[in-house]
C-alpha cells in the first residue's frame, strides 16, 4: 500500500532535478532585477542615457532568463500535489498559505509589472518607469519570501500542531510561521547570494565586452557596478550564512554533523574539518585535515559548547523512537474511536517526539512490534549522507570566499579605472561565471539533502511522503522533464549567447560619447 | 503656507511615524528581515553612487586628455 | 452558521473567483495562441497579434499559478488527492504550459521563417492543450474520481486511474470543449479590441463562431449532465465539522447534479445567463463595441463556472471507488486560523492586483498594426 522505496527515490530525483533547474534561473532573476533598478536609478537621477542603454541592455537578457524561471516555476507549484500527496495532505494548512501568499503579493507584482518595464519606456515618465522596475524587483523577492518562509517549516516547523481529528499540521501561530527566524536567515541568505550571482554575470558578460573592446563605455560602468554590488551582497551571504549555521546547530543538529563530519562530539570547542572523506559504511572519516578550536567557535559564537557529533545524536534518535510509538498507537486508537481520552492524553504527551515513530514504520510496519535491530536501523537512518552534505557545504563555502576575494580585486581595480586593462583578470571574470550557479546549487543541497530522512524535519520522513504512483508513471514524468529541459536549456543558452553577441542596440563600434544622439538614428545611420 | 501643503507635510509625517513604527516593530519580531530592508537599500545606493563615480572620474580622465582605449 | 462554516463557503466563492481569473485572463491568452495561426497569416500580422497581449499575458498567467496556490492553501485534501491522481493530465498541463513563456519570448527572436514556424505551433499547443485539459478536469469532477483514503488520511487509487478514463468523451467534449470555445472568444475580443483591418476581421468572425460553438455544447452539456451520476452530501451534515473526509458520509444518484437547481429554481437564472452573456457579445460585436463584447465573454466565462458550483455545491470532488469519501467544503477544507489569514491576504491583495492589473492594460492600450511592429524593430525596441 505504502509508495515502494523505488517510487519515493524517483520521485526525489524528479523533485531534485526540477528544482535544482529552476534554481538555475530564479538567482538570476532576483539579483538582476534590484542591480536594473540601481542602474535605472542612476539614469533618472543624472539623466545620462547610457544609463539607461545599460537598464535596457541587462534588461533584455533579464527577459530571455525570466522566461524559463516562470516556466519552470509552474511545475514546482503543483508538484507538491502530483508527487507528494500524503505531504500536501498533512502540511497543507500550514505549508499551501505562504505559497498562495507568495501567488497574491509577489508573482502577480513581477508578472504584471515585468510587462510594463520592458514595453512601457515611450508609455511612461522616467520616475513612473523607475517605479515600475523597482516593484519588479520587489516582486521577484517578495517571491523568495514567501517560497523561504515555506521552506523554513519544513526545515524548522514552528507554528504549527498535529492534530489528531483531521490527521495533519494545524497552523497554531501565523507570527510563528512567517518570523520563523530559520525562515529568515534562509531569506536573507538566498536574495543576496542571488545578487551575488547577478553581480558575477553583469561582470563575466561585460569583461567578454572589454576583451573584445567592444561597447566599452557601457561595459565599464557595468562592471563598476556590478563589482561593487557583487562586494557587498558576498559579505552578506557570508554573515548570512553564519548567521544559519548558528542557528542550526539548535535546530537541526544532524544537519550540522553532517555538514562538519563529526561523528564523535568533541570536547568544547569542537575542530574544523577542512577537507575529509567522509564514509557512511564506516562511519568514520577516511582521512582529514582539521584546524582545533575553530568549528565549534564558528557554529556556536562561544568557547564551551560542545557540537553533537554523529553518534550521540543517534542514541537520542533512539530515545526519541522509542517515545514516539506511544504517540502513534495512541493516534491510531484515536481514529477508530475519536472519543477516547486516554488515547488523547497518551498522544499529548508524546507527540513530539511520533514523526521518529513514523520514521520506524518503514523498518517495523507494525512499530508496537519492533526490534531493537529495527529501531537501530530507523536511529541511523536520522543521519543524512555525511559525504554528500559535508562536500556540497564545504564547496559552497570554499566557492563563496573565492568569489569575495574577486569582488575585493574587481572593485579595486575598477575602482582604480584599470580593469581594461588587466587582461588576466578580465579573462578570469568570464571564467568565473559557473561558479556562483554552482554554489547555489550546492547551497540547496546542503539545505535539502541534510535535512534527510526528513520532509518536514522531526515530524514528517520522506518516505511516507510521497504518492502511491507505479514505477512506470515516474520513469515516464522523469524521463518527459529531462528531454523537455534539456532542450529548454540548449535554446536559452543559444539566445543568451547570441543577444550578447548582438550587444546593447547602440552601434557597434561607435561609442557612447556620441550618446546625445538618440539611440535609433544611430542605428538608423549604421544601417 | 497654504491647507494642501499644510495637508501634504502632515501626509508625510505620518508616513514617516508609519515607517518608523513598522521598522520598530520589524527589528523586534524579524531581526533578519529588518536587515534585509535596510541591506538591501544600502546595497542599491551604493551601486547607485558607484556609477555615479564612474561618471566623475570619467570627467576627470576626460579634461586629462586620456583615452583608456589607446 | 457558525464561523467556520462561513469561512469554508467564502474560501469556496473565493476559489470561484480564481477559476474565473484564469477562464478570463489565461483563456484568453491561451486562446490568442490557438488562432494565432488563424487570425494572422503573415508573419508581421502574427507578431502584431501576439504583441497586443505581450506586455500582460505573464500577470494573466499568475491567475493559474494562484489557483494552484489557493487550492492548496484552502482545501489543501483537494490539492494533494486530486493533482496526484490527475497526475498524466497534470503532466500534460505543465508540459504545455511550460512552452507558453518560451513561445512568447524565444518566437520573434531569430530571423528565421522555420524557427518562428515551430514556435508559432508550440503556442498552439500550449494555448489549445492546457484549455482542453483544464476543461477535461472539470469535466471529471462532474464524473467522479477513483479515490479513497486510508485510516492515516494517504490516498489511494484502487483502480488507477489512466489516460483513457481521465479522457472521456463527456470530459473532454463538454468540459474541455466549453473551455476552448470560450477561450476563443475571449481572444477574438481581447484582439479586435487592438486590431483593425484584416485582423479585426477574422477576429469578429471567430468570436461569432465561438459564441455559437459555446452555446451548442452548454446545452448539450445540460442535457448530459442530467443523464450522469450525480453526487450529494447524506447524514447528519454539519458545516463546521472538522475537516477529515473519514467522518462524513454521502450518495450517488442519476441526475443529482441538477438537484440544487430544482430546490432553489433562482439558480436557473445563472446557466440562462451564459445565454445572454454570449447572445449579448454577439451582438456587441457586430455592432462594433469591442470592450462591451470582452466583458460579455467575461460574463459568460463567470455564469459557466458559477452553473459548475450551482450544480455542484457543496461537493468539491466526488469519489465513486468509496463515496462516503467523496470531497466536500465541509470535509476538505483548511483550518479556522489559516482560512481567516488567508482571508486576510486575500482581500488586501486581490483588490490590490485587479487596480494594478487595470493600470498595466491602461498604460499599454491602443491598436496595434503590423507596420508598427517593423517600426519598432527599426528602432531597436523590445517586442514579441
Amino acid at each position: 500500500m505504502e509508495p515502494t522505496q523505488l517510487v519515493v527515490d524517483l520521485s526525489r530525483w524528479q523533485f531534485a532535478i526540477t528544482v535544482l533547474y529552476h534554481f538555475l534561473f530564479v538567482p538570476l532573476t532576483i539579483g538582476l532585477a534590484v542591480l536594473i533598478a540601481a542602474i535605472e536609478t542612476v539614469y533618472v537621477v543624472t539623466g545620462r542615457e547610457i544609463f539607461r542603454d545599460m537598464a535596457k541592455f541587462w534588461g533584455k537578457l533579464f527577459l530571455i532568463n525570466f522566461a524559463l524561471g516562470v516556466a519552470t516555476g509552474l511545475t514546482m507549484e503543483f508538484q507538491f500535489g502530483t508527487n507528494w500527496s500524503f505531504y500536501s495532505y498533512f502540511v497543507g494548512d500550514v505549508f499551501g498559505a505562504p505559497l498562495a501568499i507568495e501567488g497574491l503579493m509577489a508573482f502577480f507584482l513581477e508578472s504584471t509589472f515585468v510587462g510594463l518595464m520592458f514595453f512601457g519606456w515611450d508609455r511612461l515618465s522616467r520616475g513612473k518607469h523607475l517605479f515600475v522596475t523597482y516593484m519588479v524587483a520587489l516582486g521577484s523577492n517578495l517571491s523568495a519570501l514567501w517560497i523561504l518562509i515555506a521552506n523554513g517549516f519544513m526545515q524548522a516547523p514552528s507554528g504549527a500542531r498535529l492534530d489528531p481529528f483531521t490527521m495533519r499540521l494545524q497552523l497554531s501561530s501565523f507570527a510563528n510561521l512567517i518570523f520563523n527566524p530559520d525562515a529568515q536567515t534562509k531569506f536573507v541568505h538566498t536574495t543576496a547570494a542571488s545578487y551575488v550571482l547577478a553581480a558575477v554575470f553583469v561582470c563575466a558578460v561585460s569583461a567578454w565586452y572589454l576583451l573584445r573592446k567592444r561597447h566599452v563605455e557601457l561595459a565599464r560602468r557595468s562592471f563598476r557596478m556590478a563589482a561593487i554590488f557583487g562586494l557587498f551582497a558576498s559579505l552578506a551571504v557570508i554573515t548570512l550564512g553564519d548567521a544559519s549555521g548558528f542557528k542550526d546547530v539548535g535546530v537541526q543538529p544532524p544537519k550540522i554533523a553532517a555538514m562538519e563530519a563529526m561523528w564523535h562530539t568533541e570536547k568544547a570547542p569542537a575542530g574544523l574539518n577542512l577537507i575529509a572523506f567522509p564514509s557512511s559504511r564506516e562511519q568514520k572519516n577516511l582521512w582529514s585535515l582539521s584546524v582545533p578550536w575553530i568549528g565549534g567557535m564558528m557554529l556556536t559564537h562561544a568557547f564551551d559548547k560542545p557540537i553533537p557529533g554523529v553518534f550521540e545524536l543517534e542514541a537520542q534518535a533512539r530515545r526519541r523512537i522509542y517515545n514516539g510509538i506511544p504517540a502513534l498507537l495512541a493516534l491510531e486508537r484515536l481514529q477508530k474511536t475519536p472519543g477516547d481520552n486516554r488515547a488523547l492524553t497518551t498522544f499529548r504527551q508524546h507527540e513530539k517526539d511520533i514523526g521518529y515513530a513514523f520514521l520506524l514504520q518503514r523498518y517495523a510496519p507494525n512499530v508496537a512490534k519492533a526490534t531493537p535491530a529495527q529501531v537501530e536501523r530507523a536511529a541511523r537512518k536520522t543521519i543524512p549522507s555525511v559525504p554528500v552534505v559535508f562536500w556540497a557545504f564545504h564547496l559552497m563555502v570554499y566557492f563563496g570566499f573565492t568569489m569575495l576575494a574577486f569582488f575585493v580585486l574587481a572593485t579595486m581595480f575598477s575602482l582604480m579605472r584599470s580593469e581594461y586593462r588587466r587582461r588576466w583578470f578580465l579573462r578570469l571574470s568570464l571564467w568565473l561565471l559557473v561558479l556562483p550557479y554552482l554554489t547555489v546549487e550546492l547551497g540547496w543541497i546542503t539545505a535539502e539533502m541534510g535535512r534527510q530522512p526528513w520532509t518536514v524535519y522531526g515530524i514528517l520522513p520522506t518516505w511516507l511522503s510521497a504518492s502511491t504512483h507505479s514505477v512506470a508513471y515516474m520513469i515516464f514524468s522523469l524521463a518527459g522533464f529531462i528531454g523537455l529541459y534539456t532542450v529548454f536549456i540548449v535554446i536559452e543558452i543559444y539566445l543568451m549567447r547570441r543577444a550578447i553577441i548582438e550587444g546593447p542596440a547602440t552601434a557597434p563600434g561607435k561609442d557612447d560619447n556620441t550618446q546625445a544622439l538618440p539611440t535609433f538614428v544611430l542605428k538608423g545611420g549604421s544601417a | 503656507m497654504t491647507t494642501s501643503e499644510l495637508l501634504r507635510y502632515a501626509g508625510w509625517f505620518a508616513l514617516a511615524l508609519l515607517a518608523l513604527a513598522g521598522a520598530a516593530i520589524l527589528s523586534y519580531w524579524a531581526p533578519w528581515y529588518f536587515a534585509w530592508v535596510v541591506g538591501t537599500v544600502m546595497i542599491i545606493l551604493i551601486t547607485a553612487f558607484a556609477g555615479a563615480l564612474y561618471e566623475r572620474q570619467a570627467r576627470e580622465q576626460g579634461a586629462h586628455g586620456e583615452d583608456p582605449l589607446k | 452558521m457558525e464561523a467556520y462554516a462561513v469561512l469554508k463557503v467564502i474560501w469556496w466563492l473565493l476559489l470561484g473567483v480564481l477559476f474565473m481569473g484564469i477562464g478570463i485572463m489565461i483563456g484568453q491568452d491561451m486562446g490568442v495562441g490557438t488562432s494565432l495561426r488563424y487570425l494572422g497569416r503573415t508573419d508581421r500580422e502574427r507578431r502584431a497579434v501576439l504583441n497586443m497581449i505581450g506586455p500582460h499575458w505573464d500577470g494573466n498567467q499568475v491567475w493559474f499559478i494562484l489557483g494552484g496556490g489557493a487550492i492548496f492553501a484552502a482545501f489543501p485534501t483537494v490539492y494533494a488527492t486530486l493533482f496526484s491522481g490527475l497526475y498524466i493530465v497534470m503532466l500534460l498541463l505543465l508540459w504545455s504550459m511550460i512552452i507558453r513563456p518560451l513561445g512568447f519570448e524565444y518566437r520573434s527572436k531569430l530571423d528565421s521563417p522555420r524557427w518562428r514556424e515551430r514556435w508559432d505551433w508550440a503556442l498552439f499547443l500550449s494555448g489549445f492543450i492546457p484549455m482542453l485539459v483544464f476543461g477535461t478536469a472539470i469535466g471529471n469532477a462532474l464524473r467522479g474520481f477513483p479515490f479513497r483514503f486510508n485510516e492515516i488520511m494517504q490516498s489511494f487509487y484502487p483502480h488507477g486511474f489512466g489516460f483513457y478514463t481521465l479522457f472521456n468523451p463527456f470530459s473532454v467534449l463538454i468540459g474541455g470543449g466549453m473551455a476552448v470555445a470560450l477561450s476563443l472568444y475571449q481572444a477574438g475580443a481581447m484582439v479586435s479590441l487592438r486590431s483593425e483591418g484584416l485582423i479585426l476581421a477574422r477576429a469578429k468572425r471567430m468570436m461569432r463562431a465561438a459564441a455559437v460553438l459555446a452555446m451548442v455544447i452548454f446545452t448539450i452539456g445540460g442535457i448530459w449532465l442530467s443523464q450522469l451520476n450525480g453526487y450529494a452530501p447524506s447524514g447528519t451534515i454539519d458545516p463546521a465539522m472538522p475537516a477529515n473526509p473519514l467522518a462524513s458520509s454521502a450518495i450517488m444518484a442519476k441526475g443529482a447534479w441538477l438537484h440544487n437547481f430544482f430546490t432553489h429554481p433562482a439558480l436557473f437564472i445563472v446557466p440562462i445567463l451564459v445565454y445572454i452573456a454570449l447572445l449579448a457579445g454577439s451582438w456587441f460585436t457586430r455592432r462594433n463595441r469591442p470592450q462591451w463584447a470582452w466583458w460579455s465573454g467575461a460574463i459568460a466565462w463567470m455564469a459557466t463556472i458559477g452553473t459548475l458550483g450551482a450544480a455542484m455545491f457543496p461537493i468539491l470532488a466526488p469519489s465513486y471507488v468509496n463515496i462516503d469519501q467523496s470531497l466536500t467544503v465541509w470535509n476538505a477544507s483548511s483550518s479556522p486560523r489559516t482560512l481567516a489569514w488567508m482571508l486576510g491576504f486575500a482581500l488586501v491583495f486581490i483588490p490590490l492586483i485587479l487596480f494594478y492589473t487595470g493600470w498595466a492594460f491602461r498604460v499599454m492600450r491602443g491598436k496595434i498594426r503590423p507596420e508598427d511592429i517593423a517600426q519598432r524593430d527599426k528602432k531597436g525596441e523590445e517586442s514579441y
